[in-house]
Formats: structure tokens, C-alpha cells, sequence
């Protein structure tokens, strides 16, 4: 991984690498609610079936997780367990808030005790919304994400740069031409299962 | 104490020389093991500290809180047929059931009753959902033993349930289907043949559960005589639902009290166990989920014809007073203290979940025993965390 | 539904319903209790054939735990407390542009009465004779503690952990009254009235489409016109 260190990656190789990691998603599953149960039916049961998709369930720590998949209310007091889980996550790492609860505090939109919002806490990728979702929504979140794996830049996010939607040099070359005219794409723009614009 | 058998006086007496024991003849460096609040045995977040003596625990503390979500304040702030969407979401696994006594206690008190089809129907979906709850720890019970297939077996035909409850209600985990003075919908059309099929079904999951994991020689010798909660010890800890009756306590609130349901239309047994251990709590809630078929089955030739609500007002002002109702839910005594002040809303809702008194016997019941066993208590203890924390 | 004295209650319940077997039990059990206790029994209420609410006095907390597990009432279903105060801030939800209305400060206290703003209540059950009973006390309003419950009943541990951390009353005799719930700097107690809930003060509540108005309703009902104001003010 040498040219990743230093920066650059010819596009095929990246391309290359990131159908591999794509399909190789080790998943740490932090079930915290309703939404846990229904997790599990998507990673656990024999009619959902995730691992189909080449995601890998119940790894032994989060070191060893791609992408952390929070379901369920995070309430004050877990936050920082949720934070530091969320630290322990070697990069490149994803997370996927499953649920009302986890993405804006649900029906305990008023509570005193629930974090209205995960990401409040760690960045998110991908959002989906129901209460609880179906497992069905939670394969099309995950098959989202890997679509994102796949487009992904690893050289530019490896140097830490905002932009890190995967492009061809002559696209790049385009945007930096005409930055007033075309906003780039924001790095970590969420994804919502189902469209629809986040307020 | 009450009458024991010689076996269950036998373990308590050990356990408790146990405790004796530990501060003599143990003089090692105590150790401090936390499980949680994040770990696949605790269904949820539930976080327990306990102190180590070499194998032994000497001390065992659950903490909870991790998924409080204010239920009880936040109904406050709720009209009366908003409340059951929250509540709904107590018990996660058993949602239905968390609406019926809310709404029997709000009917209750402005003193009307489901007709009786809708009585029939909330019975039927009660069970349903028990179903529903009960064969999911039953699967679950053998990942916590290190056995993967039950929980394949439990999710698989739990589905079937799943997909009845949605195609009369809409929604698979949270249906919101009660309404003061009877529910949403009627069935829809093929509904009960459907739901007869399915019966047949769960009776084998029981059947197959029963022989892969009740049959077992290890899980046996796992669960046996682990865990021994007298009968004396279970009720000053208030212990419902299933941990109750496995130490030979008789009671059942869906046949001792009187409520407008339809359980006294069917023909069908109370289980006890005179032991008290792990094995006689997960085996209770075994028969319990035969026993749940069997209603079913039975109430599916009873649905009467006629209307599926009665005359409500449509903003509903519930009359002041206060009105105590609680049914046997599967994971035991659930109930709610309704007290109203004849507004939209209510003015305290005390919500009393059986969980939260299952588990305030884990200090006690952890006392003594070697961590494999701590996994094996909590599992045949059986919590939700939402129930637990609110 | 106003207290009634002790007197009253039963001879309401012989005059005005037909003598049912579940109105002999609870007064056998109220009699019982007073045997037991002499008169600490301030109030009891019955709704005949179905539930028993007594009030004690506050001093007999604990002694009317003991009496009644000694009458048989051996199962704990929980103890939890009761704050009559009527919220200042009402549901958060009303018309911001309407006039303010004048928040109700009387304090009026459910069955069986009471004189303070704080009650604690529990509920017994008696499984052989599957009758419950809900027991309670005021808590002095200068003095927020009551007798704990954990010596006569093992599970009154953690409810009044929890009634501690939600309503500020504090339990004496109670081994570890540490917070349940909370992270341990949370300040003040959410179950109590005047504990605001921010996030409704901030955002107003969508949820006021609940008294939206039916289609095929008429308009002129009193209920209708409750409606409409909702949805203006939505």
C-alpha cells in the first residue's frame, strides 16, 4: 500500500481496491432498542440473509469492524460509550444509523434523557429512517454504502482531503477549473434509504 | 420460608455457605469484571459490574439506565391515544401487549368496554405477540449457551408471526393497533385460516426447540440447579410472568383477575415448576408459548361477528380518578397506574414493567455463583431493556 | 370522585351496589388492617369488586408494609410517587400567538385524598386470594422523606432508588440511594411537575394534527370548533 501512503493511486487499482473492501465489510452491530431485534433478523436470519451482500457480522471488537451499524436510542449516559467505540474503529470507517431514534430522537424528540441524534456524536453515513425499519431497509442501507466504498478516492481521503468522491483526472481537473461555477461534492454528505433531504 | 423441595433447600443452603466460605478460605486478590454495557447477553444495553473472587462472584450490581427514555414523563405530555405509541415501545419484542393495559385502564376509568369482537381479537393478538416474544428468547437462550442453530430456527419462524401481526396491523414490531374502546381495523380477509396454519407450525419450532435444547445433556447440566430463586424470595422481589410460576408460585393474572378479555373463552393450563432453577424458568416459558397456540387456536373459532369499536367521542377526555390495571405480558406483570384529571392527556402515568422487578433480583441471585453461570441467570431471567429502564 | 371518610366509603358501596363478594373481601381486609395497626388509616376508597386504595399516616409507612405481608399480602408489585402540583408549563403545545392562560396552581389530590404535594404509593398483591391493594402515604412537604420499604420487602430497592432520582424523596433506612437512571450530574428530578421538558420550549409539537377534523363530521359541534383552533394554531 505504498501508493497509498504517498497519496497517489492510479484509478483502476483504486477502483480495484475498493470493490474488494466493498465485499468484505466487517459489520460491528451496536444494538441498543427496538432497532437491535430487527438487526439481528437482517444479520441473523436465515430469510434476510447479509451476508450475501459480503457483510460479516459479529466480529470479536470494533478494531476489527469496517462499519458500525447503531440501532436504536442512544440516550446522554451511552453517549460517550457510543463515542469511544467510535474511536476504537480503525480507518477507513463507515457508520450507519438505523432508526427514528438514532437519527433524530424519534418519538423521545422531547425526552430529557435521549440524545436527539447520533450524529451528534460520530459522523453518519448513511440514515435510515422507520421505527424500526424494516431488515429490508437495512440491506438497501448497507447496499448504499457499498456503493460509496466503491466510488471513494482512498489516495485523496488518505491525505485527509475533503474531496473524496473517486473521479478521473480530467473530472478533477474540471472542478478545479471552475470552482465558483460547480460546488464540489461535500466529503461525507449523508445518504438517506428511501431519498428525500435532511433538515 | 415456605415448603422447598429437598433439592432447592439443599442449593440455597450451599449458596448461601458459599458466601460464608469466600471471606475464609478464598483470600485472593478480588477482580472486577464488567459485562457490558454493550455485550449479546444483555439484549440491549444493560451493564453489570461484578466483584471476582478467583471463579466466584462476591458482588454483582446491575446498572441500569442506559436506555432510559423518560416513558413516564413523556406521557404527560401526551393525549391518551397518543400514550400507546410510546408504550408500544417498552416491551420491544411483545409491542401489542403493552397497549392492552393502558387502554383497559383509560376504558377503565371513562367506563366503557371493547365490544366483544375486539375483545376477541386483542386476545388473540396478545398472544400472538407473546408468541412472538417468548420464541425469540427461546433462540436466543441457545446462542448464550454457545449453541448458534436455535436462533436461525427462532428467527425464521418467528417471521411467520411477524407477517400475521402485519397483515392485521400494519406493523411488525410496533403496531399501535389498540384504540380506547377497540382497535383500528377488523381482520383482514383469510386472516384466521392463515393464523391456523401458522399455530402448526410454532408447535413444531416448540417441538424441535425442546429436543435440540431441553433434550440437550449439556445444556441441562448448564441450567439445572443454577440459579435457584425460593418462592419466599421470588414474590418480596415482586418476580412475575414466568419467574414466578417456575418457582411454583400459581398465578397467572390473565386467569385470576377479571378483564374484558377473552382468555376465560378458552380452554388452557397455568404451568409451574416446584424447582426455581434456570432450566424451570426457560422450561415454563416453553409450555407457556404451547399454551399461547393453544388459545389461539382455540379463540380463532370464537371470533364473533359484530362491530370492532364502540361509541367513543372523538377527542377523548378521560373522566378524573385513578385506575390500576396490569396483565400477565410475556415477560410478566405489566401494568400502569392511570390517574387522570379529565384532561386530553394524562396527568401520571406509573408505569410498572416486569422487568425492572425481574432484574432487581440479580444482586441477589448472582450471589455466589461462577461467571458461566452469570450468563445463564440473565438468560433464563429473561429482560428487555426497554422494559427494564423505561 | 371526592375522598370519603372511612364510614361513608362503606355504607356508599352496601346502599348503592348489590352486595358483591369482592366488596366483603376489601372490607375484611380494611378491618383486618386496622386490627393490625389501631388508626393510622386515614382514608381507604373501594371500587366495589375490583381495586382497594388505603392512605396511612406517614409515620406508619413501614408498619402498614409489615401488617399487610402479614395479612398475606406477600407479593411487591412496586412503589412509586405521586406529584399533584399541576404543571406550569402545561403540554408545551398551546397557540403561541393566544394569550397566556393563568396556569392552574391548585393542588388537587386523587382517590383517597391527601394534604401535601408529594404522596408516595405502592401496590401489594395477595396471590391466594388474587386481590390487590394500593397503599398510600403524603410525604411532608418541609421534609421530603419517608420510612424505606427494603427491610420488609426485598425489591422496594431499587423503586425507591427510582422514586428517589425521579421525585426527590428520599427514603430512610434505604441502604444506597445512588441515581438509577442518570448520568450522576444530572440536576434536579424529572418526574417532578416543574421539571421542564427543554426541547418542547424550543420546537412546538406537531403532534396537534391529532384533533384534526374529520371529513364527513359536522362543523358545528363543540368538539369541531376545538379543531380548528388546533389546526390554525399547527
Amino acid at each position: 500500500m505504498g501508493l497509498v501512503d504517498k497519496g497517489r493511486m492510479p484509478a483502476p487499482l483504486t477502483k480495484l481496491f475498493n470493490m474488494s473492501r466493498s465485499y468484505s465489510l466487517w459489520v460491528y452491530q451496536w444494538g441498543l432498542a427496538c432497532c437491535a431485534i430487527e438487526m439481528g433478523a437482517a444479520f441473523g436470519s436465515p430469510r434476510y440473509d447479509v451476508m450475501r451482500l459480503g457483510v460479516i457480522p459479529l466480529p470479536a471488537s470494533p478494531r476489527q469492524a469496517d462499519f458500525v451499524c447503531i440501532s436504536g436510542t442512544v440516550t446522554d449516559k451511552m453517549a460517550p460509550a457510543v463515542r469511544r467505540l467510535w474511536e476504537q474503529m480503525p480507518e477507513p470507517k463507515y457508520a450507519i444509523s438505523m432508526g427514528s431514534c438514532a437519527n433524530c430522537g424519534g418519538p423521545y424528540w422531547d425526552s430529557y434523557s435521549v440524545t436527539k441524534g447520533v450524529d451528534q456524536i460520530i459522523p453518519i453515513d448513511v440514515y435510515i429512517p422507520g421505527c424500526p425499519p424494516r431488515p429490508e431497509a437495512l440491506l438497501e442501507g448497507i447496499v448504499l454504502l457499498q456503493q460509496r466504498i466503491k466510488n471513494e478516492d482512498m489516495a485523496a481521503k488518505w491525505r485527509g482531503e475533503e474531496f473524496t468522491s473517486l473521479q478521473t483526472t480530467r473530472e478533477r481537473e474540471r472542478v478545479a477549473n471552475q470552482p465558483a461555477a460547480v460546488e464540489p461534492v461535500a466529503a461525507r454528505e449523508p445518504i438517506v434509504v428511501g431519498g428525500g433531504p435532511i433538515e | 420460608m415456605t415448603v422447598l423441595s429437598d433439592r432447592q433447600q439443599l442449593s440455597y443452603i450451599a449458596s448461601q455457605a458459599a458466601d460464608a466460605r469466600l471471606n475464609v478460605e478464598l483470600e485472593t486478590e478480588g477482580m472486577t469484571l464488567n459485562i457490558g454495557p454493550q455485550h449479546p447477553a444483555t439484549h440491549g444495553t444493560l451493564r453489570i459490574i461484578c466483584r471476582l473472587d478467583g471463579e466466584q462472584v462476591v458482588w454483582a450490581e446491575p446498572s441500569a439506565g442506559y436506555m432510559h427514555r423518560g416513558y413516564e414523563k413523556l406521557t404527560e405530555v401526551r393525549t391518551f391515544p397518543q400514550v400507546t405509541t410510546l408504550v408500544n415501545r417498552i416491551d420491544w419484542l411483545g409491542s401489542f401487549a403493552n397497549e392492552v393495559p393502558f387502554i383497559l385502564a383509560a376504558e377503565k376509568l371513562m367506563e366503557i368496554e371493547a365490544p366483544p369482537r375486539a375483545q376477541v381479537i386483542r386476545t388473540i393478538l396478545f398472544e400472538l405477540s407473546r408468541i412472538a416474544n417468548v420464541s425469540l428468547f427461546l433462540g436466543d437462550l441457545g446462542v448464550q449457551m454457545g449453541a448458534i442453530t436455535p436462533v436461525f430456527l427462532a428467527f425464521r419462524d418467528r417471521e411467520y408471526v411477524l407477517n400475521l401481526i402485519e397483515s392485521a396491523t400494519g406493523g411488525r414490531f410496533h403496531p399501535n393497533f389498540d384504540r380506547i374502546g377497540g382497535l383500528k381495523d377488523d381482520l383482514p380477509a383469510g386472516w384466521i385460516d392463515e393464523t391456523r396454519q401458522v399455530m402448526v407450525k410454532l408447535r413444531e419450532f416448540c417441538d424441535i426447540i425442546e429436543d435440540l435444547l431441553f433434550g440437550n445433556e449439556i445444556f441441562q447440566s448448564r441450567m439445572r440447579g443454577i440459579g435457584i430463586i425460593p418462592a419466599d424470595v421470588a414474590k418480596d422481589y415482586g418476580l412475575s410472568g414466568a419467574n414466578l410460576r417456575a418457582s411454583g408460585v400459581d398465578f397467572d393474572l390473565r386467569r385470576d383477575q377479571q378483564l374484558p378479555m377473552a382468555w376465560d373463552k378458552a380452554d388452557w393450563k397455568v404451568w409451574t415448576h416446584p424447582d426455581g432453577d434456570s432450566f424451570a424458568r426457560c422450561w415454563v416459558r416453553l409450555q407457556e408459548t404451547r399454551e399461547s397456540c393453544k388459545i389461539v387456536e382455540q379463540l380463532l373459532d370464537q371470533v364473533p361477528a359484530g362491530p370492532i369499536m364502540t361509541k367513543v367521542p372523538r377527542i377523548i377526555k378521560v373522566p378524573e380518578g385513578e385506575a390500576w390495571v396490569s396483565t400477565e405480558n410475556p415477560l410478566g406483570e405489566m401494568g400502569y397506574y392511570v390517574v387522570s384529571k379529565g384532561d386530553l392527556g394524562p396527568f401520571r402515568v406509573k408505569i410498572r414493567s416486569a422487568s425492572f422487578n425481574n432484574i432487581s433480583i440479580v444482586p441477589w441471585a448472582l450471589k455466589g455463583v461462577y461467571v458461566p453461570d452469570i450468563i445463564t441467570i440473565l438468560a433464563s431471567l429473561y429482560f428487555i431493556l426497554g422494559d427494564i429502564d423505561r | 370522585m371526592d375522598p370519603l371518610s372511612d364510614g361513608a366509603t362503606t355504607d356508599t358501596v352496601a346502599e348503592d351496589t348489590p352486595a358483591l363478594p369482592g366488596d366483603g373481601l376489601r372490607d375484611s381486609i380494611i378491618d383486618d388492617l386496622r386490627r393490625r395497626l389501631g388508626d393510622v388509616i386515614v382514608d381507604t376508597h373501594i371500587s366495589p369488586n375490583d381495586d382497594l386504595w388505603i392512605r396511612v399516616q406517614t409515620d406508619a409507612w413501614r408498619a402498614t408494609a409489615e401488617a399487610l405481608k402479614a395479612a398475606g399480602f406477600t407479593f411487591f408489585s412496586f412503589i412509586s410517587g405521586l406529584d399533584w402540583l399541576p404543571s406550569p408549563y402545561g403540554k408545551g403545545e398551546e397557540d403561541p400567538t393566544a394569550e397566556p392562560v393563568e396556569p392552574d396552581t391548585e393542588i388537587r389530590q386523587g382517590v383517597t385524598g391527601g394534604d401535601t404535594r408529594f404522596q408516595v404509593f405502592a401496590r401489594l398483591v395477595d396471590l391466594d386470594r388474587h386481590v390487590g391493594v394500593t397503599i398510600k402515604a403524603d410525604v411532608p412537604d418541609d421534609h421530603l422523606v419517608v420510612d424505606s420499604w427494603t427491610t420488609v420487602f426485598a425489591g422496594a430497592n431499587w423503586h425507591e432508588r427510582e422514586c428517589h432520582e425521579m421525585f426527590g424523596i428520599g427514603f430512610n433506612g434505604h441502604p444506597d440511594l445512588r441515581n438509577m437512571y442518570l448520568p450522576t450530574d444530572f440536576e434536579g428530578h424529572p418526574l417532578r411537575k416543574d421539571f421542564p421538558l427543554l426541547a418542547r420550549m424550543i420546537k412546538p409539537w406537531p403532534g396537534i394534527v391529532d384533533v384534526e377534523p374529520m371529513p364527513a363530521q359536522d362543523d358545528d359541534t363543540p368538539d369541531e370548533a376545538a379543531a380548528t383552533e388546533g389546526e390554525n394554531a399547527s
